[in-house]
């Protein structure tokens, strides 16, 4: 067709090029450089993916050959005995019960709260507006290793200490959420709100029906960072928690880790629950991974 | 942020205000427990008990499935006589957990405590004192009650206690030529038959890098680190003992466990890493549970120049104050730490029994763990003084490099250390 | 818009009309986020602030009567008190600032590094190798401790590979050796000179400040690595990508070599990320916490002990709270100070008219 001719110009201006031109434009331009740059990406790939297929690997295999070849990604006795201990005598369900849930709770619970405190930020006067905004910066300046100690001394004082509440709720708000959307929001022109109010509509339903929805992007990425915050949180689940019932997979692995099911060095069981964990939050990244890594940067620049 | 800033500043400084006054009055009216919130022990050693039909928790530091399930097998046994339900919690950090259970207001009901955790937890009024209510108070060994009294109260009764033996292989003892005659009887012959042991994969003999293993030889050399009420770390026969050891290690026929690859002497016995270890009685359960193939016997442990020394070890139940039951609770431990029911724990997982009256049935039926209770003579405990055990954990630290290290001026800085809190 | 939105301003003070549900739906809407960091954020460090400056053992309420004001107590006794109190935080100190040194030094050079790498790659390859680097922040840090606790065991992966190399690698995470130690050791230095062992801070002698990070925090270090380099690679490489290139080849058409493009062009255009990425280093390192917590607890001989572990651990397991909380306060004031510094030493130095001249007439942001 058409643009067969021209295909030389339009290669060299637009994305995504065919690729063999593009590789070959390259090769020529960088020779040698270029194998060793990728030579170079991919073995540095391999060593930062290595150590995830060991531990897959080993969680198959026997204690003794754990020990004796640790580096074989194929087990001479497949062995299932790991996972067979782990799901028949271990609390490891509940505690993938417990992290669900509470990873639940907390995203759909921040993506409400955080939404909203970013509209009102972003686009609501009143007075106060200021401090909100302040107390929001300030306490993403404190440390999380501060608040280790005084988050039991609350928790215990208003009786939520060891029950679902109590893990679910300290975790509800994240002032870097809060900014994210703050951000977004301010970029939504405003002329869009302006049209709606002027038609009649209240605060809460220009929020709830135009501006909320054409958020989706940025909740999102709330929705990705909340699940993965509150599924990987460990310290939060220790000054909150006591009673086994209410063990998370963050801190029934770290107990794991310890020594508890096993007084010993009994490695594939460890790291089978290890590698259980990191399902789904892999499976998250798998599926948003570009979202994910076009966003961070987002954030931060917020 | 256009408007003025100071605004801002009386607004959150009213919310503080208010927020805390609040707080305050919430904690003040829900009163705390009972009349023992004054952190004097003359209150908890009246002998008023609460009861209710509240179910009962307990808090247990197992040292193994065995443990595990001996314990919730009596305390199933117990429920179903008495009526009262009762739930046996395994900790997987049993120092932190009481810690953070005594701080948060909810407690287990009954706990194990240890002699050098009780000094703390007694003097801010969250152990309730019994050991003068309990039927069976005259069955309890003399040194097991000292251990557990605090200002004069008596506050729980012993579970079981345990000693320090020298575990043998028998397999690799035989395969190295060695005979019952061959068994030390002094450090030289100690350090003489591990030199013979030590061999392709194993090492002669292996302990724990702690202080709870490696004070044996302090007792052996006729030392201690608390003689006679007062701070004796740097003694001339505490160096001498850390000294032979850190020769040895340094052999290569000693090692700690933790270089073996081993998470405790007992796994090390048992994977057959080392010939011999140091260990306590606990170790046969893990052994007829996790080892079963590992033949070994139990020897008492050589004598040093001060004579034949080992260490004792014992748990007690605690009892928290702010239990609701603890009538039935008192109930539990009497039954726990009858004769029969000790018996039975040992048969399962190996300490010896508390109570003088279970001791000739264990001896008969023990026979091969002789050398524990022969240990019970002789034996030391650790310093159960407040802040004592962060001493031990810091000579726990220095005793990791005690390789490369120096005797004298590690036992120099823990001598410092407990003068700090022996007053 | 900017009139819009001072007339929107203005309005904002009558009572009827559009604006008026707004100033309630304000504060509704901040309603949750206000109580939620209210209740769990900010009246906690009031709360652990009254507590590390008090007695309070650990029964009871910390605001009840029977608590009494005890002023700099817990304070002292962390940074003076001549006992272990003072001797745990110094070597906690120790350990943490060691591994502060190392860990964020390496974290953005490697990211850096990979950044770039990753930039030059073609379109297709660049989503993948992302990928891969950037896997390892995703996943916990638990099953993370966990891994590593399995590859630097003493008959681990690690030690595995070194012993290819014909090198007997140590029991890593039960060495408490500490590495300039033995690298001095390996030069013949044995012993401790006694200039260094006479003096010391926070009840630690100097040489034993210069012992360097044990083998098991050397361990933690290259974890710390692994898992952060990926998340900073990204920033950078959003940085690089923002770069324009036309410099790049002025540069070169003026005769700049590939190192000389990349130290004078490239790099100071990155500062604003940078800065970014060293505050987040060290922010991050300082509070190291969850691995301690799940792989070593301190150990091995308190090599691996850090403010925030010290901190968790005088308060849950020791009992002491006021102290607990006195060194968490402590660590606050660290990281502020560290911040503060590197933010001094990253400024923005005042630029000389001809260049500021040259960024404007190019109209590009600065």
């Amino acid at each position: 067709m058409s643009v067969t001719e021209t295909r030389p110009e339009a290669a060299r201006q637009h994305e995504p090029l065919n690729r063999f031109t593009r590789l070959r434009r390259q090769a020529k331009r960088l020779g040698i450089g270029q194998w060793a740059l990728y030579a170079l990406l991919i073995g540095m790939s391999l060593i930062y993916i290595y150590p995830f297929l060991v531990e897959v690997a080993t969680s198959f295999k026997t204690d003794t050959e754990a020990a004796s070849d640790p580096i074989g990604l194929v087990p001479n006795i497949f062995s299932w005995a790991a996972y067979s201990r782990l799901f028949a005598h271990s609390d490891f369900p509940r505690w993938f019960m417990n992290s669900a849930i509470v990873t639940v709770f907390v995203t759909a619970g921040r993506v409400f709260f955080v939404s909203l405190a970013g509209y009102a930020l972003a686009r609501l006067h009143f007075r106060g507006r200021g401090f909100v905004f302040a107390m929001v910066v300030g306490v993403m300046a404190v440390p999380g290793v501060v608040l280790l100690i005084p988050k039991f001394l609350v928790l215990k004082e208003l009786h939520l200490y060891d029950s679902y509440p109590g893990m679910i709720l300290p975790l509800l708000v994240d002032a870097a959420g809060v900014f994210i959307m703050k951000n977004f929001f301010e970029s939504i022109p405003v002329s869009v709100e302006e049209q709606a109010r002027m038609d009649g509509a209240g605060t809460f339903r220009v929020f709830w029906s135009i501006v909320l929805p054409m958020a989706r992007p940025a909740l999102i990425t709330i929705v990705i960072l909340s699940f993965q915050g509150s599924w990987n949180e460990l310290s939060h689940f220790i000054v909150s928690t006591q009673s086994p019932e209410l063990t998370t997979l963050t801190k029934g692995v770290a107990s794991l880790a310890s020594g508890q099911l096993s007084q010993g060095t009994q490695y594939p069981i460890k790291l089978a629950a290890a590698a259980l964990m990191t399902i789904p939050v892999a499976v998250m990244f798998f599926i948003f991974q570009k979202r994910i890594m076009n966003n961070t940067q987002g954030a931060e620049k917020g | 942020m256009t408007w003025n800033n100071s605004r801002g500043w009386l607004g959150a400084g009213s919310l503080v205000l208010a927020s805390a006054l609040i707080l305050g009055g919430c904690s003040g009216s829900d009163a705390e427990p009972t009349a023992s919130m004054a952190p004097t022990t003359g209150d908890a050693a009246v002998g008023d008990l609460t009861s209710s039909s509240d179910p009962l928790t307990l808090l247990i530091g197992s040292s193994g499935d065995a443990e595990t399930a001996a314990v919730q097998a009596a305390v199933a046994a117990w429920s179903a006589e008495s009526g009262v339900k009762a739930d046996v919690q395994v900790a997987s950090d049993l120092a932190q957990q009481l810690s953070q259970g005594f701080a948060a207001g909810s407690p287990p009901d009954l706990f194990y405590m240890s002699p050098d955790a009780i000094g703390g937890y007694a003097g801010n009024g969250s152990l309730k004192a019994y050991g003068d209510l309990l039927t069976n108070k005259a069955d309890f060994y003399g040194p097991l009650v000292d251990n557990f009294t605090v200002d004069g109260d008596f506050y729980c009764a012993p579970k079981d206690f345990s000693t320090l033996a020298l575990v043998i292989n028998t397999d690799l003892w035989t395969a190295a030529g060695l005979t019952d005659a061959d068994l030390p009887k002094t450090w030289d012959d100690l350090a003489a038959v591990s030199t013979k042991l030590t061999g392709e994969g194993h090492v002669g003999l292996a302990f724990g890098p702690e202080f709870q293993r490696i004070g044996v030889f302090f007792a052996e050399a006729g030392g201690g680190l608390v003689v006679d009420g007062a701070a004796a770390a740097n003694s001339p026969e505490n160096i001498e003992a850390l000294t032979y050891v850190q020769t040895n290690l340094n052999a290569g026929n000693f090692a700690f466990s933790s270089d073996l690859g081993a998470g405790w002497g007992g796994e090390a016995f048992g994977k057959q890493l080392a010939a011999m270890v140091i260990e306590g009685n606990w170790i046969t359960g893990a052994l007829t549970n996790d080892f079963p193939d590992v033949n070994y016997l139990v020897a008492e442990l050589p004598e040093g120049p001060g004579g034949q020394g080992t260490l004792q070890y014992t748990n007690c139940w605690g009892m928290a104050a702010d239990s609701p039951n603890q009538t039935a609770a008192l109930n539990l431990v009497e039954y726990l730490t009858a004769p029969e029911q000790q018996l039975a724990f040992s048969a399962a997982f190996g300490p010896m029994p508390s109570v003088s009256s279970a001791a000739d049935a264990w001896t008969a039926a023990n026979p091969k763990l002789a050398a524990f209770l022969a240990g019970a003579k002789y034996a030391q405990y650790l310093p159960s003084q407040v802040g004592s055990n962060e001493v031990v954990s810091d000579l726990n630290a220095q005793l990791e490099s005690l390789k490369g290290g120096d005797p004298a001026a590690i036992l120099g800085s823990v001598q410092s250390n407990l003068e700090a809190v022996i007053k | 818009m900017a009139t819009q939105v001072a007339t929107s301003r203005r309005g904002g003070s009558r009572s009827s009309g559009i604006r008026s549900g707004e100033r309630l739906a304000g504060w509704l809407f901040s309603l949750p986020v206000i109580i939620i960091l209210g209740v769990f954020l900010f009246i906690p460090v009031v709360m652990a602030i009254w507590v590390s400056f008090s007695d309070w053992s650990g029964r009871g309420s910390p605001l009840s009567s029977g608590v009494n004001f005890i002023g700099l107590g817990n304070y002292s006794d962390v940074t003076g008190g001549g006992g272990l109190a003072e001797k745990n935080f110094g070597i906690a100190i120790r350990n943490n600032a060691w591994y502060v040194i190392l860990v964020v030094p390496i974290q953005t050079v490697l990211s850096l590094f990979l950044a770039v790498l990753v930039n030059r790659a073609i379109l297709r390859g660049r989503s993948l190798f992302r990928m891969a680097f950037y896997f390892p922040s995703v996943t916990s840090s638990v099953a993370i401790t966990v891994l590593w606790l399995f590859l630097f065991s003493t008959t681990g992966v690690i030690n595995k590979v070194l012993s290819w190399f014909g090198v007997n690698g140590p029991n890593w995470f039960n060495d408490p050796r500490g590495i300039v130690h033995v690298a001095l050791g390996a030069m013949g230095v044995d012993a401790a000179p006694t200039a260094l062992t006479s003096h010391g801070l926070l009840g630690i002698d100097w040489w034993e400040w210069l012992s360097g990070p044990s083998f098991a925090m050397s361990a933690f270090v290259l974890m710390a690595v692994f898992t952060t380099s990926g998340t900073f690679m990204l920033l950078f490489l959003a940085a690089l990508q923002n770069i324009n290139p036309e410099l790049g080849e002025a540069a070169s058409v003026d005769g700049a070599n590939g190192w000389q493009r990349f130290w004078r062009i490239t790099l100071p255009q990155l500062r604003p990320t940078l800065f970014t990425v060293l505050t987040l280093g060290l922010i991050g390192t300082w509070q190291v916490f969850d691995q301690i917590y799940t792989g070593t607890q301190g150990g091995p001989g308190k090599t691996t002990l850090t403010p925030a572990y010290l901190s968790y651990e005088s308060a849950f397991i020791n009992q002491q709270w006021g102290r607990g909380s006195a060194i968490a306060f402590i660590l606050f004031l660290i990281i502020i100070v560290f911040t503060l510094f590197q933010r001094w030493v990253l400024r923005e130095r005042k630029v000389s008219k001809r260049r500021s001249y040259n960024h404007q007439a190019k109209g590009k942001k600065s």
